[in-house]
């Protein structure tokens, strides 16, 4: 299974000073995912990582350019393709089972089949035992968990997860990035993984692509060129991840220059690259 | 201010807090003794003001007369007027036929509103069309249709449930269209990635998203229809109803029986408020987590 993006664009429409204008949220964009990889979007916010993880799921159409997976272009949402949100998303209404079950249900899968079904990946993410509650009894990182569930019990060629452990507290988020690397080692599902923390991006994936400040464009595409299971506190991987941070905190700069006031300065003083050109918001 | 109090408890030897709410058997008691409270002080102003009683009716009204016997119940009292319509049959007939109404009239008006704010919400064409007339439909008092149901549908039944139909409809279709615009949109991207097209999202998704904010709605369409009934049961008092009794205790001079007719109409309300309403909306809260 092969995902590529196609010299991908997008705008958007705002409302600005004269009437309705055009935002560039993505320059042409070219890259490819293979199969079974932990790919990684990482960029300063604004940056264009949800719109292409959007465009991927088919949420959103490109304004130009393909995306195609295995060949095929992306039209709409489709159950090869789950997503998990920052946002836990499980409809209060229905018991952690039932959410879990309900991509099956649409699916057309017998009761009796998505119920064993959704009981395995509930046990696959430890919280067979909250099966019949709701998700307002659950904490945070359950609630996750759960959605994390809900979406592999679709069984899907590639998870996209947008953001997914940004609204938890430090300490789940640690667990989560565990369980997700098990998970991951489990399955072998592609997974394309969008964050703004340099670090889990590296310690999860076998690439990491990096995203220039808006409107987004490919600044670099890194391997990380160590073995799974990997241990966050390796020597190594700090190495690692010390030498991309300046590639990103340049690009976070240039996105807090534009949104500050004009006397904030970057703390270490090296001010913008040359021949960046400060963009008017919502022309 | 809070309404919860702080009880102590013996853990392990050490008193804890605990938050304690108050009972639903303390808020009912206290709804009792405020309506007991009213009551009293209604014998009390009727007893001693001198008003006369076929203006401001007692609503028992025990005295002594001058030959010193003791009646419990004034014959022009309100509560008088309720025996002499519960035994002749006539306040089980008029709320039978008024609530016969209303199951039409309000069913009708749920169905149809619900249908309504959901294309509105959901279609921009609609919006921009039926959706901008039916705020100023619904700032119409539904009375002033009656005459055009009479002419248009003739006298009878159908002219009063086209009348409660015209005032609970468009405020459930205003609700409703409220209801599925403020449902988070994370809801709709979670259904469509899980597979959910068009009518699966409205019925799986969409319309339980909007529960909680949509049987507000229903309540006040209730209330709406209500209304209407009345009103146009009180111009056609040749037919049964309750709204009719009230207007015949007018015909007669009757007070007592006006306002027989307005307590039965105000406890009606708060009958199906609390009973119908009422579980309905605790159910919802709960399931959803939005109150303990
Ligand atoms: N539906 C939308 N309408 C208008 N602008 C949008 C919409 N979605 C995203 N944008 C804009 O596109 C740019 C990229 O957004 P997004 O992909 O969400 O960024 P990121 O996820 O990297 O923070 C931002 O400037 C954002 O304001
Ligand atoms: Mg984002």
């Amino acid at each position: 299974m092969s995902i590529e993006f196609q010299s991908v664009q997008k705008f958007f429409q705002r409302p600005g000073k004269g009437g309705m204008g055009r935002v560039q949220a993505l320059s042409p964009t070219t890259f490819n995912i293979q199969s079974g990889e932990f790919f990684s979007i990482i960029g300063p916010s604004g940056c264009g990582k949800s719109t292409l993880l959007n465009l991927l799921a088919g949420l959103d159409e490109p304004s130009a350019g393909k995306v195609l997976v295995d060949g095929v272009e992306v039209k709409e949402p489709g159950p090869d393709r789950a997503v998990v949100f920052q946002e836990h998303g499980l409809m209060p209404w229905m018991t952690v089972r039932h959410n879990v079950e309900y991509g099956l249900k649409l699916a057309g899968m017998a009761p009796k089949d998505r119920q064993e079904k959704a009981m395995q990946y509930l046990r696959m993410v430890h919280l067979s035992k909250f099966a019949e509650s709701y998700p307002h009894q659950l904490s945070g990182g359950m609630r996750q968990r759960v959605s994390i569930a809900r979406a592999l019990a679709l069984e899907p060629r590639i998870l996209l997860m947008d953001e997914p452990f940004s609204a938890l507290d430090a300490q789940t988020r640690d667990v989560l990035q565990d369980e997700l690397q098990r998970i991951w080692e489990e399955t072998r599902t592609t997974i394309l993984f969008v964050t703004h923390h340099l670090s889990e991006a590296v310690y999860l994936s076998d690439r990491v692509m990096i995203m220039t400040a808006p409107p987004g464009s490919i600044k670099r595409i890194v391997r990380v060129p160590f073995a799974h299971p990997r241990q966050k506190t390796s020597n190594e991987l700090s190495a690692f991840i010390n030498d991309l941070h300046q590639d990103i905190k340049t690009e976070v700069d240039i996105v807090a220059a534009r949104e500050l006031d004009p006397d904030w300065q970057p703390e270490n003083a090296i001010r913008q690259e040359d021949g960046i050109v400060m963009q008017g918001e919502g022309i | 201010m809070s309404n919860a109090s702080m009880d102590s408890v013996q853990v392990r030897g050490a008193a804890i807090k605990i938050q304690n709410q108050p009972s639903p058997w303390a808020a009912f008691a206290i709804r009792v003794a405020f309506i007991l409270g009213l009551m009293i002080l209604w014998e009390l102003v009727t007893a001693f003001s001198g008003v006369p009683t076929y203006l401001f009716p007692p609503l028992i009204g025990p005295r002594i007369d001058t030959e010193g016997v003791f009646h419990l119940v004034h014959p022009g009292s309100v509560l008088a007027a309720f025996q002499r319509i519960v035994s002749d049959g006539s306040l089980l007939a008029s709320t039978l036929s008024s609530f016969g109404r209303m199951a039409i009239g309000y069913s009708v008006s749920v169905v149809g509103g619900v249908a309504l704010g959901t294309l509105i919400a959901r279609n921009w064409y609609v919006r921009q069309t039926i959706g901008s007339m039916v705020l100023s439909l619904q700032s119409l008092p539904s009375i002033c249709w009656l005459p055009f149901a009479l002419i248009w549908v003739g006298i009878n039944e159908n002219a009063i449930i086209l009348v409660i139909v015209l005032g609970a409809l468009f405020a459930i279709a205003i609700s409703t269209e409220g209801a599925i615009r403020n449902v988070p949109p994370i809801y709709t991207k979670v259904g469509r990635v899980l597979g959910a097209k068009r009518l699966a999202l409205a019925k799986d998704v969409l319309f339980f998203a909007a529960l909680p904010e949509l049987l507000g709605g229903l309540k006040v369409g209730w209330t709406f229809a209500w209304r209407a009934l009345m009103a146009a049961e009180l111009i056609r008092a040749d037919v049964a109803g309750i709204g009719a009794q009230l207007q015949v205790g007018r015909d007669f001079n009757d007070m007592a029986l006006m306002f027989a007719s307005v307590i039965t109409i105000l406890a009606i309300g708060l009958l199906v408020d609390l009973l119908i309403f009422g579980t309905a909306e605790r159910a919802v809260r709960r399931r959803w987590g939005l109150e303990k």
